[in-house]
């Protein structure tokens, strides 16, 4: 025993003990645990939420969420750092505002990127799109936003027919046709490829381009079907009937409480509280009077020392 | 005296091979309390064994094949248990005051252990290739690059996802985890809290 030890314990009566036995035991017993747990109740996998099947089974949503982009209505226009050049919008607390710090370094512009990037690429295969997209390219941008923003007031009466989607007659510029290029792209499988072509390393390693396009209305859909929003107390769930992260909702809780729940700086300020609260806090909480003393007052650590309690009386 | 003797100084110093694979514990080590440490210990063991076939074999095949899909269930139990075992842990040093007698520094290299837990989780889930990583990657942003954590981190680019979490996290984990376990064998269990009830009977 190191001359630590020996002073540590001091003393203090000790009994025979095998650790390695111990270490073998307890693995088995959680080996047997998660063996059954497996067994039983297998793990969530929902399949993933891809553009050909949007395109197929939700063609409005799909155009709707294209549709956004060119109007400069998605959540993605005007988001800020990393992705768009909008330091206003960065979320802030007393003025300060960290996205900032850093800059954008992930820079994505919705129409450009998502929308007219992929079309250009679908148009060497679809010539019908070349005069469509001319057509909007020689536009300003305040037309090409009010095009897309009557179009998306015309959705809601639009009919799908076959693979187009047909909205009633109104000026919309060379939108419809656009969208209903994208929508074809969409069908085809290709959209994911088109929206991977444009980022800046060709091994299709990062999904953001594609991830970004549905995290909009189409992923909340999926997800309240899934009941995985997590608006009821900001417990979270898997998909399917599984305990999903239950260790972060201390986190996701916050998501729920005024005024975070709607304020626009709400990621910031949750981020703030779990720092000082959940991190720096249990880190130091051996300092921090009052939280140090409770141990003492919660006789709990009578029940884990009984025996040796009892030895002493 | 070179390097290797003062080496040897500071093991017998601090960490005989007794201390490493203790053969005699104090009486007072005597509660379920203290199996909660090694209960995430092991359930750490079995990621690691299970996360090595998952990571050799790949998404594919756990997605799709039987065998895969149960090594897949077996890593996502193994996390439920890892987690429940370590709040548990957690809570008992808690109520034990554990951190007494110098002992804060196992608490907060155990804490960290426990914060980089966290993230692995999240990069876990981020990982998995189904709509779970999809909604998880969207929602999960917004918080991290309202802190500018975007510029370093970006929870959709799936190779740093992947890799994070297969490689880099799980060598820190192991890493704290191997200190922790350092500063638990050199400075022994702490002491239990003097018996409150037992002094107030002999007043």
């Amino acid at each position: 025993m190191s001359a630590r030890s020996e002073r540590t314990l001091r003393g203090i009566p000790t009994k025979p003990y095998d650790l390695l036995l111990e270490g073998i035991l307890v693995l088995a017993l959680v080996m047997a645990l998660v063996l059954v747990l497996a067994a039983l109740f297998g793990s969530p996998d929902s399949p993933t939420v891809r553009a050909r099947d949007v395109a197929r089974l939700q063609p409005l949503a799909f155009v709707r969420t294209t549709a956004r982009m060119l109007a400069g209505s998605s959540a993605l226009s005007g988001y800020g750092p990393p992705y768009t050049h909008d330091p206003a919008n960065a979320q802030r607390l007393l003025g300060v505002a960290p996205a900032n710090w850093f800059g954008v370094t992930e820079p994505v512009a919705p129409a450009r990127d998502l929308v007219l990037a992929p079309l250009e690429r679908a148009a060497v295969l679809d010539p019908s799109l070349a005069a469509p997209l001319a057509a909007f390219r020689g536009a300003t941008v305040a037309q090409q936003r009010a095009w897309a923003r009557a179009y998306l007031g015309a959705v809601g009466k639009a009919e799908v027919s076959g693979a187009r989607v047909v909205v009633p007659p109104g000026a919309y510029g060379p939108v419809p046709a656009l969208m209903n290029g994208m929508l074809r792209l969409g069908r085809s499988g290709l959209l994911t490829g088109a929206l991977e072509a444009g980022q800046r390393h060709p091994y299709a390693l990062d999904l953001s381009r594609a991830l970004l396009f549905f995290q909009g209305s189409v992923d909340h859909a999926v997800a309240r079907s899934l009941n995985m929003t997590g608006n009821r107390w900001g417990i979270s769930h898997e998909t399917g009937p599984y305990p999903g992260a239950w260790w972060l909702w201390p986190y996701t809780f916050l998501y729920q409480v005024p005024p975070m729940a709607s304020s626009p700086n709400g990621d910031l300020q949750v981020v703030l509280i779990v720092l000082v609260a959940l991190v720096l806090l249990p880190l130091f909480l051996p300092f921090v009077p009052v939280l140090n003393r409770i141990p003492r007052w919660i006789p709990i650590y009578r029940w884990i020392w009984r025996s040796w309690y009892d030895r002493q009386r | 005296m070179n390097l290797t003797q003062r080496f040897q100084r500071v093991l017998q110093r601090n960490l005989t091979l007794e201390d490493a694979l203790p053969t005699r514990m104090p009486v007072y080590v005597d509660s379920l309390a203290y199996l909660f440490g090694a209960g995430s210990l092991m359930a750490l063991v079995e990621l690691v064994a299970s996360g090595v076939v998952l990571a050799a074999f790949g998404p594919s095949w756990y997605h799709h094949r039987p065998v895969g899909r149960f090594v897949n269930s077996l890593h996502f139990w193994g996390v439920q248990v890892f987690f429940a075992a370590l709040v548990l842990h957690m809570a008992a040093k808690f109520f034990m005051a554990a951190w007494r007698d110098g002992r804060w520094p196992t608490w907060a290299v155990g804490m960290l252990a426990f914060f980089v837990a966290l993230f692995t989780g999240l990069t876990g889930y981020l990982a998995q290739t189904n709509f779970d990583s999809q909604w998880i990657a969207v929602q999960s942003k917004d918080a991290i690059n309202a802190v500018g954590g975007g510029s370093i981190f970006n929870p959709m680019n799936l190779g740093q996802v992947l890799t994070l979490h297969v490689v880099v996290l799980p060598l820190v984990i192991v890493g704290l985890v191997g200190v922790h376990l350092f500063l638990i064998r050199r400075d022994g269990p702490v002491r239990p809290l003097p018996d409150t009830k037992a002094a107030e009977a002999g007043r």
